[in-house]
């Protein structure tokens, strides 16, 4: 039969990224004591300034960079490795997160040489912040349909538009914001750029978006002539959209899509107790097996892509399966304590978490790429369309 | 085997199960027709003998070529006992014996060996009605042994199967055994062996449910248009080609890790998880294909069937989701919650 097989070769992440797993965890089990963090439940989704300037002054951000934009050189898989560490240890790593993934990837490959040595070593350091200026109040899934528009001006660009669910964007320091340099709207992937937008820019209006969970999150950023300097484009005029594709793929692939709330799987342990009954002791065991099945398919995914492959179908599929199990995970964590649990007291501290944990669940299938997207990639890949 | 002789005996594999053990032979089976000559020529192919030294008289594969071909063998549905025998092989071979002729299955459960006398009762063998030799791993004194039992020596009590496959409850009462000795691989170890066994088949059978509902529903034509152009047919499939990819994932990296760590404990707990995961999703995959098929692939005429009764049955042989979904949480409850990172990572149960 013609459809194309699916298969995760099993992948061993190499020596040196297993040493450097053995440092990673010494260096956290050392720190997270050390800082202050409400909610460190959130790992990733949490800003700690103070955490993420500890972790670059070890070098662990933007590792795979080159040495004179302050990265180490390392290999892609050492990168993943210090991704996982900190979401399995529930680290506060919010604040460098965006940037280490995609933002810094980006202006490594499209960005200017005064970009990249402007921002990349900041970001290495742990002191450079970004979000993401993709979607718009029109403009969600189908992202080529962006309206913020960046008229050329003398010198640089004249941009008016709205981005909305700008992740941090009231803390960081930039916002790279996709954005229609020629052409018109209905131009599709013609015309789109990508810019550099320093947020402290005169004539942007930041305003908070509060989630259903009552966090403040995600904001909403109102470009009113705005004027960006032409050195702020990224690659160039018009390749918006391929740039912005590529981002995705890094947005995509990673550890976080299925260990954004680990911390209930290892609360739901601890409230079990030691000698669980057959029953719960069976449940359990089966979500682990469930990510178990994830993280090795996650790194099969990484080894592909150290191999030079882009394995975008096998991506979505991770993606897709990571973030239905990240839904499932706190109901039946909820339901197996209520029957389950050992103590009252275990009990009540567990129904706080997992409370907020079912509040946060809904957006998982959203961000980066909702499940219908990925499913008509994944259909794509099957022939199918 | 090196790599490239790999691929070329699973090319040839492949081909010969496509043109050997068809729908008219599956069906046949079912209708409790033994099909002799597709038996003769796996033989003659020495598939039963692929994980047994040369010296033994085998191909002189590794676990992990023998997992492949039975990977193959799931994509099939070859309704014979090769992968049964192909592991009893290998483990008469690891105790120094060489494997007679014939289908074999594994008898693995409750079984004692005691003063040279087996005794015991297993459920639901596979191709008990079938099959020449019973091999099973029994507990004897502080040391496990692998015994061989003729057919002609055992109660059988045939239960087909519901993927119409022959079943049965086997019973040793105090039978002469063909071959006896003591097994470096232990009783529960043999039972992990056969799960990953199933694991891998498995993942053939799910792989080939993916493959038939999309060729499907690119056939189909509804509304003037085939269904496949649909995205309610779209979304499905997709989401069936995600549950599929995991069970092909994660026995891919239970073998791998079996293969790797040795016959006698290496991959543990990923063959616990594989097992969980592959019988966990069975039914979501075989849902989905089947609601994408519609009343075509509810019929016995259609192949679908073939696939998706052997996922309900395997999920069940040796060793549900419940049955290692058990032990993998018993052991990390018991570790407690500090150990699950680290022993996720390192594929271990948690200590």
């Amino acid at each position: 039969m013609s459809i194309p097989k699916l298969e995760f070769p099993p992948f061993h992440l190499p020596p040196e990224a297993e040493a450097l797993r053995h440092e990673v965890r010494a260096f956290l089990k050392e720190t997270l004591p050390k800082v202050r963090s409400e909610d460190r439940f959130a790992s990733w989704n949490t800003f700690s300034p103070q955490f993420s300037r500890e972790l670059g002054k070890k070098g662990w951000i933007g590792i795979t960079w080159p040495r004179k934009y302050g990265g180490s050189e390392k290999s892609f898989l050492e990168r993943y490795v210090i991704t996982e560490e900190l979401l399995g240890n529930s680290a506060p790593a919010g604040a460098h997160w965006v940037a280490d993934r995609q933002s810094g990837p980006l202006l490594l490959r499209f960005g200017n040489e005064q970009q990249r040595e402007s921002i990349l070593p900041r970001i290495t350091r742990g002191e450079c912040y970004f979000s993401i200026g993709m979607s718009e109040p029109d403009s969600g899934s189908d992202l080529a349909s962006v309206r913020t528009r960046a008229e050329p001006v003398p010198g640089g660009f004249r941009v008016n538009g709205t981005k909305v669910w700008t992740s941090g964007a009231h803390r960081n320091h930039y916002c790279i914001a996709l954005v229609r340099t020629s052409g018109q709207h209905g131009d599709r992937h013609k015309g789109l750029s990508q810019l550099l937008v320093d947020l402290k820019t005169p004539n942007i209006t930041i305003r908070p978006i509060i989630n259903l969970a009552g966090r403040h999150d995600w904001n909403e950023v109102t470009f009113s002539d705005a004027f960006i300097p032409e050195s702020c484009l990224i690659g160039n005029e018009g390749d918006g959209w391929l740039q912005v594709t590529s981002e995705l793929a890094f947005e995509r692939s990673g550890p976080e899509r299925f260990m954004q709330n680990y911390y209930i799987l290892r609360e739901l342990v601890r409230v079990l107790g030691r000698q669980p009954a057959k029953r719960g002791a069976a449940i359990l065991g089966r979500i682990i097996a469930r990510l178990w099945t994830l993280r090795q398919m996650s790194v099969a995914v990484a080894g592909m892509m150290q191999g030079g492959k882009s394995p975008a179908i096998e991506a979505s599929l991770v993606k897709d399966l990571g973030t239905i199990y990240q839904q499932d995970l706190p109901e039946i964590a909820r339901v197996l304590a209520e029957s389950d649990a050992t103590t009252e007291e275990d009990m009540a501290d567990f129904l706080d978490v997992a409370q907020y944990a079912t509040m946060m669940a809904p957006s998982y299938t959203i961000q980066g790429g909702t499940t219908q997207v990925l499913r008509g990639i994944v259909a794509r890949g099957l022939g199918l369309r | 085997m090196d790599k490239e002789t790999r691929d070329m005996l699973l090319e040839t594999a492949d081909r010969f199960f496509a043109e050997r053990a068809g729908k008219d032979v599956v069906n046949g089976v079912e209708k409790g027709v033994w099909p002799k000559d597709l038996w003769k020529e796996i033989e003659e192919m020495g598939l039963p003998l692929i994980a047994v030294p040369e010296d033994k008289g085998g191909a002189g594969g590794t676990l992990a070529d023998m997992l492949a071909v039975m990977r193959l063998a799931g994509s099939h549905a070859v309704p014979v006992p090769i992968a049964e025998t192909a592991l009893a092989n290998m483990l008469i071979a690891a105790a120094d014996g060489v494997p007679a002729t014939g289908p074999s299955t594994l008898a693995l459960g409750d079984v004692v060996f005691e003063g040279n006398r087996l005794s015991g009762k297993v459920d639901r063998v596979p191709f008990a009605a079938v099959a020449d030799h019973f091999v099973t791993v029994a507990n004897a004194a502080g040391r496990p042994m692998v015994a061989v039992v003729s057919a002609s020596n055992a109660s059988i009590n045939e239960v087909p199967s519901h993927a119409g496959e022959p079943y049965g409850t086997v019973t040793f009462d105090n039978p002469p055994c063909e071959f006896a000795e003591v097994s470096p691989v232990s009783a529960e170890r043999a039972i992990e062996l056969a799960a990953l066994m199933r694991s891998m088949q498995m993942a053939g059978a799910a792989d080939k449910v993916l493959a038939t509902a999309v060729e499907y529903c690119k056939q189909r034509v509804q509304f003037g248009r085939p269904i496949s152009t649909f995205q309610a047919i779209q979304q499905m499939l997709a989401e069936l080609a995600s549950f599929v990819a995991a069970v092909i994932a994660s026995a891919e990296a239970a073998a791998r890790d079996a293969d790797e760590g040795g016959l006698a404990d290496g991959g543990r707990f990923s063959i616990a998880a594989a097992k969980s995961q592959a019988s966990e999703f069975a039914q979501r995959i075989a849902a989905i294909a089947h609601q994408s098929m519609g009343a075509m692939g509810f019929t016995h005429e259609h192949i679908l069937h073939h696939y998706t009764r052997r996922l309900w049955v395997w999920r069940r042989d040796f060793g549900s989701e419940t049955f290692w979904g058990e032990k993998i949480g018993s052991a990390f409850a018991k570790a407690g919650p500090q150990a699950l990172w680290p022993s996720l990572t390192a594929s271990r149960y948690a200590e």
